[in-house]
């Protein structure tokens, strides 16, 4: 700060009282510029985010309503989320743990399941982790031959095809997919042609219909970043690493897929985050088995009235977010700088 | 297993492998080919069937183009009403406008208050500038409706209109704030130097520089507007927008009227974007 000012008065030969003025004038643009956006997020932001944070406090009174004042204020809706009925916090983790665990060993390990909040939780998280699995496994290699092996003419337009889909209406490609994966439309009926695959069978409102629709909608948000460090890489070290003895894989492996490691993490979480907070995905492609805890929050705030349960499973949903994205400041960013 | 047998598993897999990758450009053209297919196939099918002359199947009996003339005329095509359809346009060019207005002038001055200040407070801003294009949509909309709630304001176009400012911001801010980095701020100062008021310095140093970056924040900010359901499906009360006007009709299954409309959205959308590539060339 000092410097700048000796500096000012360098170039523009002024001094003592016309930098106080020019500190002053400084100020006042910042808060000219500052207090309109300042105002707005504040108040119809940040404020309503709080107003939804006093409200996962409240409780759900005998008739449906909303009981939020201070002698009702507690933790029993995040109780009522992770603890199940007549268990104890450190039992509830236990459970929460060994139900992970069962779905890759044959044998029961806890007595019981966690609640079905934290079920749901989960199933969410792993729907995302697949999407962004898919997205990754299918946009990797498209992002690769996009920024190293495409003339270098076509690469834009090669882009702007990722990208004019997302521009197009979200609503209305889903409603596109959803056409797709009806019975008897031109994709069912040419999956007919394969072994044990009834023709024209429905795939709609399953966990593969929310599934495809999720890497639909999110895959140009992998191939953009990974793209983008792909184009930056100096494959004059790919080339060194097989002059080195490394085969096209190691190199791959080794040199390659290091240096767009910031590209992949900031995809992933560009894809991983919508898809585990979707709403409409499941909603419009998604069976009753394939509901999300974004289904969960509007049904309580609609058809099952309990406002505060809703609040606090966002809150919840928000954790999983925030999680995700120190994830990416460790990992994506601290690279990439 | 002896080494007189030939080359080992692990060998002969690694030279597989090898042998794999040589092939690798190729491969990576038909993967490459197989994205763009499966982003635009199930575009292509939808557009095509808004022109099928059948009122059910979705299999292809011929060309039509009745359901469009049906529609235009205010016809009701399976459960479609065209004039329920023009209100919730109505409304949503009405709220993407106002938004667009308030959000480019809110969201430019936030990035000039970004990129040229520092003060105390300003990491713990840009988190709050960042949040709302991060955090779940169905989130913020359900926040703001209980807020609206408690306040006591009532739902409608101008609860949409607030709602709508607040993401936008965030959007314009970040893409005029990318902008302004890469300004050579000695022009401003050449231009005091020379004896232009702070006004005259904007409207023709300043503002012609990072004129792309608002046009293309002011055309992001129309498209998330336009194209949003779920922030305005909560706090919208009983107005509706072409979204949930669209929402609630694919909701009772495909019919060639959705498919018409579906085509229409996807018509104006394009357009609207390809008119901002021509007049400011690629905006991303």
């Amino acid at each position: 700060m000092a410097s700048e000012t000796t500096s000012k008065r360098d170039s523009r030969g002024r001094s003592g009282a016309a930098i106080d003025a020019a500190r002053n004038h400084r100020l006042a643009g910042l808060v000219v510029n500052l207090a309109p956006s300042a105002f707005w997020l504040g108040l119809f932001f940040l404020i309503p985010l709080g107003v939804m944070f006093y409200y996962s406090f409240g409780q759900r009174g005998a008739f449906g309503e909303v009981l939020i004042g201070l002698e009702y204020l507690g933790l029993d809706q995040y109780r009522t989320f992770f603890v199940p009925d007549g268990a104890n916090v450190l039992e509830a983790i236990w459970y929460t743990l060994a139900w992970l665990v069962e779905f890759v060993v044959p044998f029961e390990l806890a007595a019981t399941d966690p609640t079905p909040y934290v079920q749901l939780t989960l199933k969410s998280i792993a729907y995302g982790l697949f999407a962004t699995l898919v997205s990754l496994a299918v946009g990797y290699p498209a992002a690769y031959y996009i920024g190293r092996i495409a003339p270098e003419e076509y690469q834009d337009l090669l882009l702007v095809l990722v990208i004019l889909p997302f521009w197009a209406s979200f609503l209305v490609r889903i409603y596109a997919i959803q056409i797709l994966l009806s019975g008897n439309s031109v994709l069912t009926n040419a999956l007919g042609i394969l072994p044990f695959v009834e023709a024209g069978a429905s795939l709609m409102n399953s966990r593969l219909a929310v599934l495809i629709g999720l890497v639909y909608i999110w895959i140009p948000f992998m191939i953009l970043p990974v793209y983008a460090t792909i184009e930056q890489i100096d494959f004059t070290l790919q080339e060194a690493a097989m002059d080195l003895g490394a085969d096209r894989f190691d190199a791959f492996r080794r040199v390659v897929f290091p240096l767009s490691a910031p590209g992949v993490v900031a995809g992933s979480i560009l894809v991983f985050i919508p898809s585990t907070g979707a709403y409409v995905i499941p909603e419009l492609l998604g069976g009753p088995d394939s509901q999300m805890i974004g289904n969960f929050i509007a049904n309580q705030f609609g058809a099952a009235g309990n406002w505060p349960l809703g609040s606090a499973a966002s809150f919840v949903l928000m954790g999983v977010m925030l999680a995700a994205i120190a994830v990416y400041l460790r990992y994506g960013e601290a690279e990439s700088v | 297993m002896s080494l007189a047998d030939g080359p080992g598993f692990g060998a002969r897999l690694k030279r597989a492998r090898s042998r794999l990758f040589e092939r690798g450009n190729g491969l990576l053209l038909l993967q490459t080919v197989l994205v763009y297919l499966f982003l635009y196939v199930p575009i292509f099918v939808l557009v095509v069937l808004s022109f099928n002359d059948s009122r059910y199947a979705l299999v292809w009996q011929g060309f039509t183009t009745r359901w469009y003339e049906a529609l235009l005329a205010g016809e009701v095509v399976a459960r479609v009403n065209p004039e329920a359809a023009f209100t919730a346009l109505a409304h949503s060019i009405e709220i993407a406008f106002v938004t667009v207005v308030v959000s480019t002038v809110f969201g430019t001055m936030l990035a000039f208050a970004l990129d040229r200040h520092d003060f105390p407070g300003k990491r713990f801003l840009l988190g709050v500038v960042y949040m709302p294009i991060i955090i779940p949509s169905i989130v913020m909309g359900i926040s703001l409706l209980l807020f609206f709630n408690l306040v006591g304001i009532g739902l409608g176009v101008h609860t949409a209109i607030i709602g709508h400012v607040a993401f936008d911001i965030s959007f314009v801010a970040v893409v005029v704030a990318a902008r302004l980095r890469s300004f050579d701020r000695t022009l401003e100062e050449a231009a005091k130097d020379l004896g232009a008021t702070e006004l005259e310095t904007f409207r023709y140093v300043t503002f012609p520089v990072i004129k792309p970056g608002v046009v293309a924040g002011a055309l992001l900010a129309f498209a998330m507007s336009f194209d949003d359901f779920v922030v305005t499906f909560f706090i919208i009360g009983n107005q509706n927008t072409l979204p949930i006007f669209f929402f609630s009709m694919v909701r009772q299954g495909i019919s060639p009227g959705v498919n018409v409309i579906a085509t229409l959205i996807l018509v104006v959308t394009l357009a609207v974007v390809a008119a901002a590539q021509w007049i400011e060339g690629p905006i991303w």
